[in-house]
């Protein structure tokens, strides 16, 4: 479970999200939705662990119970997608994903390189640099490459901005499946409600700080 | 037709001398009895050996401090512009005085120690090159955190970069893994240009290295240097027999390089992606020795001022007992050897900008491409060879020791400078602004004063300012056009390195620093916004 307790965040002294309190459970995806500048993302800089110093925090992020405000971000076992895919250029499709398969012998990692690709629907693609991916597929990639690092919790930014109404559709279900199925807890933020999960917990963030639970 | 006609200018001062000037080596090819004296050259094997030592060592060490400096500094890249207007022979002329053994860093040393006369140190013109290498350490650093810095700057790799560097900190990679796995890699495959630079000048340097390289032997550049200004044609065609070899012993370097890098690619890969380290630490180290660096060069910039300024002083003190402008006298008394740097300067740094606008305005953006190729190539190229090239040029065109051929070698790196410097900002301007002035009645010729140069104004005249600085340091091919008629700060400096008058040497090595900086400086003033201003 992933929970904040009496967190708020402040930008130069001004409050941007008053002091709220949330548990996620396993398999939950939250959505946040908010105005632009009302601090969704620094929100999940926040739980991720690399806010910009020109923000100050308060409040405790617990993951399965552990404290994790001064744990540095490679050890949170957060992991996060954003509006862009950021596949890293200069690796393959495959190293990109084997970038994030924890250590373990060689053959075991490519072996679940190999079925996060199938997972993906990307068989032989491994050898293929990012840029000659279409926009669905390299999205699948981020995804997997998120999902390779076995994280404890994940944090979901706009991701699907970018993409077209038919492949935000499908990319939407597929991340959607992927975290229940893992059981990992997830913020999702975004503007569009149709991204949000059926059924799933809406937070708003308002103007005046406040979150409130749809 | 008036699309031809605005190469025209870059045609004229860059492109045919420059290809002709190469052209005018490839008979050395067939000497076969130069390459033959050359290779009886009692200091070759030596020389070669501690050229090879000092270009390659100074290059992988100055990358490697860029590289260690900027890996804590992606979201606030370091300014290295003001370091970049310090002449190398300002430099060495400096460090050379500091760590000399009646420097400045003897005489703070000497006084705990009860020194009472400078030691027999060699501390610069040692035998391995230790100081020359260092000078190029601390010369070319800043230039390599300038070429990541500016590619740092750019909006959109910061915001890939930081992007990259947050989702592969949240797959488990800590922040000195990071760096060498996602950003280094990437901002060395877009900065092999500046590095083959770096390589090319440190292997064949030749004013830094007679001030501050050994002398016995001497790199392998001050051994050609010697040859090609000997008057015996026997000993100047070895000369350029060693020029050739120079160029093609920096080729077969670069083809192994690459080779390295070709077989070693997948090791390399499967490092990139291996499995998550123990790198967590961060990389502070050299990062946060970078204001050492800025005042390592501003005392440089003190000590050439005040060694320029100084009177007697006997060693151990550590000030002299007199401050005179003796030097500085002398200097401008014959003030001939400043004046032509500075006219020519001026000349060749205008000229230049005036070509390149022309072209800009006249060329499809497409034909950038050639352009650019070629200036990278031509900063690329030894200095040595293209100084013999452009020799032999004059010589056939009979205007050796003319102001025409001072202002031909001068110009040729100028141009280099400033197209690739004006090409990206002068291209990136806004079209729609010329839309939207023809709109309202404006005429090209207006829109282009009131509007655009005005808008560009700096980017114009940062442009201006290098290539003044990359005038002005011209040491080799100045030489060469000069053949004894023309001297400039540079050959006065060289020529004076080796006499025994340290405020002279200090003052040339100052006035050769002061020119480009004030330039820079007025171009900074000229720069503001207006709105600043009032």
């Amino acid at each position: 479970m992933l929970s904040l307790r009496d967190v708020s965040l402040a930008l130069q002294g001004k409050a941007l999200i008053k002091a709220f309190s949330l548990d996620i459970a396993a398999g939950e995806i939250v959505t946040v939705m908010g105005p632009s500048g009302s601090g969704k993302s620094s929100l999940l800089s926040f739980i991720g662990g690399d806010l910009d110093e020109a923000f100050t925090a308060q409040g405790e992020i617990l993951l399965h119970g552990e404290r994790l405000n001064d744990v540095p971000p490679e050890r949170r076992g957060i992991a996060r997608l954003f509006q862009d895919d950021l596949l890293f250029p200069h690796m393959t499709v495959g190293e990109n994903l084997l970038f994030a398969v924890p250590r373990m012998p060689q053959d075991e990692r490519v072996a679940a390189m190999m079925a996060a690709l199938e997972t993906a629907e990307l068989k032989g693609f491994e050898n293929r640099p990012p840029h000659t991916l279409s926009g669905g597929q390299r999205s699948r990639v981020a995804l997997m490459r998120a999902l390779l690092a076995r994280p404890r919790a994940i944090l979901l930014d706009e991701p699907f901005s970018k993409l077209d109404r038919e492949l935000r559709v499908s990319i939407r279900g597929f991340t959607h499946d992927h975290i229940v199925k893992r059981q990992i807890p997830a913020l999702l933020v975004t503007h569009d409600l149709g991204d949000a999960p059926l059924g799933g917990r809406i937070l708003k963030l308002t103007a005046a700080g406040e979150v409130i639970d749809v | 037709m008036l699309r031809q006609l605005a190469a025209l200018p870059l045609f004229l001062i860059f492109l045919l001398p420059l290809a002709l000037s190469l052209a005018l080596i490839l008979p050395t090819i067939a000497e076969a009895a130069a390459f033959k004296a050359l290779l009886n050259h009692p200091q070759l094997w030596g020389a070669a050996g501690l050229t090879l030592f000092t270009g390659l060592i100074s290059t992988v060490l100055s990358l490697i401090c860029a590289l260690m400096i900027i890996a804590g500094r992606i979201d606030k890249p370091p300014q290295a512009g003001a370091m970049l207007a310090l002449p190398h022979l300002s430099l060495a002329i400096g460090l050379s005085l500091l760590i000399m053994p009646a420097g400045l860093l003897a005489r703070i040393i000497a006084l705990p120690f009860g020194w009472t006369s400078p030691p027999m140190w060699a501390t610069t013109q040692d035998r391995y090159g230790l100081a020359l290498t260092a000078a190029l350490v601390l010369k070319e650093t800043p230039f390599l955190v300038w070429a990541f810095a500016s590619l740092l700057n750019r909006d959109d790799l910061r915001q890939a970069f930081r992007g990259q560097s947050a989702v592969a900190r949240s797959l488990g990679r800590g922040p000195a893994s990071v760096f060498l796995r996602i950003i280094a890699p990437q901002l060395l495959n877009r900065t092999v240009w500046p590095l083959v630079a770096v390589l090319a000048y440190s292997l064949t340097v030749v004013d830094m290295a007679i001030v501050i390289g050994p002398t016995q032997p001497p790199t392998l550049a001050q051994i050609i240097w010697t040859d090609l200004n000997d008057a015996e044609p026997a000993i100047e065609a070895r000369g350029a027999a060693g020029v050739l070899v120079l160029s093609t012993v920096i080729l077969l370097l670069l083809w192994v390089v690459g080779l390295s890098v070709r077989l070693g690619r997948p090791y390399s890969r499967k490092w990139l992606s291996g499995p998550p380290d123990t790198g967590h630490r961060k990389i502070s180290f050299l990062t946060q020795t970078w204001g050492l660096w800025g005042l390592f060069y501003s005392a440089i910039v003190i000590l050439l001022l005040f060694q320029s300024a100084s009177g007697l002083w006997p060693f151990p003190d550590l000030l002299p007992e007199s401050l005179t402008f003796s030097a500085w006298e002398k200097l401008l008394s014959d003030g001939r050897p400043l004046l032509t740097s500075f006219l020519l300067a001026l000349g060749t740094a205008m000229t230049a900008l005036a070509a390149s606008v022309v072209w800009f305005e006249g060329m499809r953006p497409s034909g950038d491409k050639i352009m650019l190729w070629l200036a990278a190539f031509l900063l690329c190229l030894p200095s040595l060879l293209i100084g013999l090239g452009q020799y032999r040029l004059f010589l056939a065109l009979g205007i050796t020791g003319t102001a025409l051929a001072m202002f031909l070698a001068h110009v040729l790196p100028v141009v280099a400078y400033v197209f690739i410097m004006l090409q990206g900002p002068y291209r990136g301007f806004d079209q729609r602004w010329q839309t939207t002035a023809a709109g309202l009645g404006q005429r090209r010729v207006a829109f282009l004063r009131q509007i655009k140069w005005p808008m560009l104004k700096a980017p114009i005249l940062a442009a201006f300012a290098v290539g003044f600085a990359v005038s002005i340091a011209q040491y080799v091919p100045a030489q060469l056009a000069a053949a004894g008629r023309y001297s400039t700060l540079p050959i006065e400096a060289v020529t004076l390195s080796s006499g025994g008058n340290r405020a002279l040497v200090a003052a040339y090595g100052a006035a050769l620093m002061a020119l480009p900086l004030i330039v820079f400086l007025l171009a900074q003033w000229l720069s503001r916004p207006r709105w600043r201003a009032r």
